[in-house]
């Protein structure tokens, strides 16, 4: 587990050779979503409609930490990336960590020249999600 | 297939098995995803990126003549190569690329029946080692841009003169109602509609569901007697981007022969945001 400093420290260091191979190793290494969230995955809930690629986020809290748990098909190897670096990031941290992230992360991991506008707007979304999931999440539980 | 115009141009996976290792040719894989080609790709295949190798970096463009040279060089490519694409997205950005290479003057493109998907569905070989070619030297001694390429004048011009426009988009996209397609990200058209005089025909009536193309006679339908397009026609096909109106260029020039053929790769981005140009919303 890295804190989100870390992350965007290593990749203002990196390439944008070695930004894509870090992706692909984040991408290889997402887990998978748990058995008990299959079902309601193939019913389509939880879907983020602002990707296009078919993205299902699901948001658990466990004494007041986050537990994040995402469904990316293999064919979308950015998506997968990115998802699996949020969560190297936020999972098993506090609700005011996902919250302090910045809508502007692709910038700071300086991902935007190399993905271009077109991927970044579905990328972008996903951070925004994941803090509203986080939000409504706490909320039920408080 | 040998009953399009030009049926050399497309290659079955079988044709693509037997040349793999054709010193000859160069695979090339397009995408839209950046890093689908590093999961495994076909062996011997090239990756170009539709953006980061094609577009330039700072003016909305192609890259130039010299720096398509560097690439082709870099990816062992010579002018007498022949260059096999394949993709993601039923051959999206393997069409964008063929059409992009067409306009730098390189003759010999062809490309795989059914892309990506279908070779992987059918189990076919696949690997995750890069291959590693000699650079060559590439010359590029025409640009065919005129002949192919679509700029917001012509689009103006086609209007006035009542010339054929194909509108490729989804029908949401092309009545208005969304500004970019089903379960994209919108990518900043301030209106929606189409180019007055367009006609509706969604690049995905032209293929199958395993992203090969239809047979002539179901495409003959579609653009000649569905849109009412002849063969000797001035057309112009535009979609948001240029990539999907890719994959109708190839199908009206090649599979049906079609001669003057242009894509506006400005597409719905441009116009969508262009001051005091006509459109038409149902």
């Amino acid at each position: 587990m890295s804190t989100l400093q870390e992350i965007i420290d290593d990749f203002q260091l990196m390439s944008r050779d070695e930004k894509l191979d870090t992706l692909m190793d984040y991408s290889e290494n997402l887990p998978d979503l748990p058995q008990r969230y299959h079902k309601a995955r193939d019913e389509g809930k939880n879907r983020l409609h602002e990707c296009q690629t078919p993205v299902h986020l699901w948001v658990e809290m466990q004494e007041q930490k986050v537990q994040i748990f995402v469904d990316v098909p293999r064919e979308a190897p950015t998506v997968r990336g990115f998802v699996a670096l949020l969560l190297d990031a936020f999972d098993g941290k506090t609700p005011q960590e996902v919250m302090e992230c910045p809508n502007t992360l692709l910038n700071s991991l300086g991902l935007v020249q190399i993905l271009g506008m077109t991927r970044l707007n579905g990328l972008s979304w996903l951070v925004k999600r994941l803090k509203q999931e986080v939000t409504r999440v706490c909320a039920e539980n408080s | 297939m040998s009953e399009y115009t030009h049926p050399d141009v497309l290659v079955s996976a079988d044709w693509l098995q037997e040349h793999i290792d054709d010193p000859n040719i160069r695979i090339v894989e397009s995408n839209e995803d950046i890093l689908l080609y590093n999961t495994g790709h076909i062996r011997n295949a090239v990756k170009i990126d539709w953006q980061n190798d094609l577009q330039d970096e700072l003016i909305r463009d192609y890259i130039s003549k010299e720096k398509f040279e560097e690439l082709m060089s870099k990816k062992g490519i010579s002018n007498d190569t022949t260059v096999v694409f394949y993709g993601d997205k039923s051959n999206w950005w393997a069409c964008y690329a063929f059409w992009t290479f067409t306009m730098y003057g390189h003759t010999k493109c062809k490309l795989l029946n059914g892309g990506r998907q279908k070779w992987v569905n059918d189990n076919r070989e696949m690997t995750k080692d890069t291959p590693d070619f000699p650079a060559t030297e590439y010359k590029v001694s025409q640009i065919n841009e005129d002949e192919i390429r679509a700029f917001r004048e012509h689009v103006l011009k086609h209007i006035d003169g009542k010339k054929p426009l194909i509108d490729v988009r989804s029908p949401g996209e092309y009545t208005g109602e969304l500004l970019h397609m089903p379960d994209y990200p919108q990518e900043g058209s301030l209106r929606g509609g189409h180019i007055p005089g367009a006609k509706s025909v969604p690049w995905s009536q032209a293929a199958n569901d395993d992203g090969t193309f239809k047979d002539r006679k179901a495409l003959e339908e579609l653009y000649a007697q569905g849109a009412g397009i002849a063969e000797e026609d001035d057309v112009i096909v535009y979609c948001r981007i240029g990539e999907r109106s890719s994959h109708t260029w190839f199908v009206l020039r090649y599979l049906l022969g079609y001669k003057n053929v242009r894509n506006y790769d400005g597409s719905w981005t441009e116009w969508g945001n262009l001051v005091r140009v006509p459109i038409e919303k149902p």
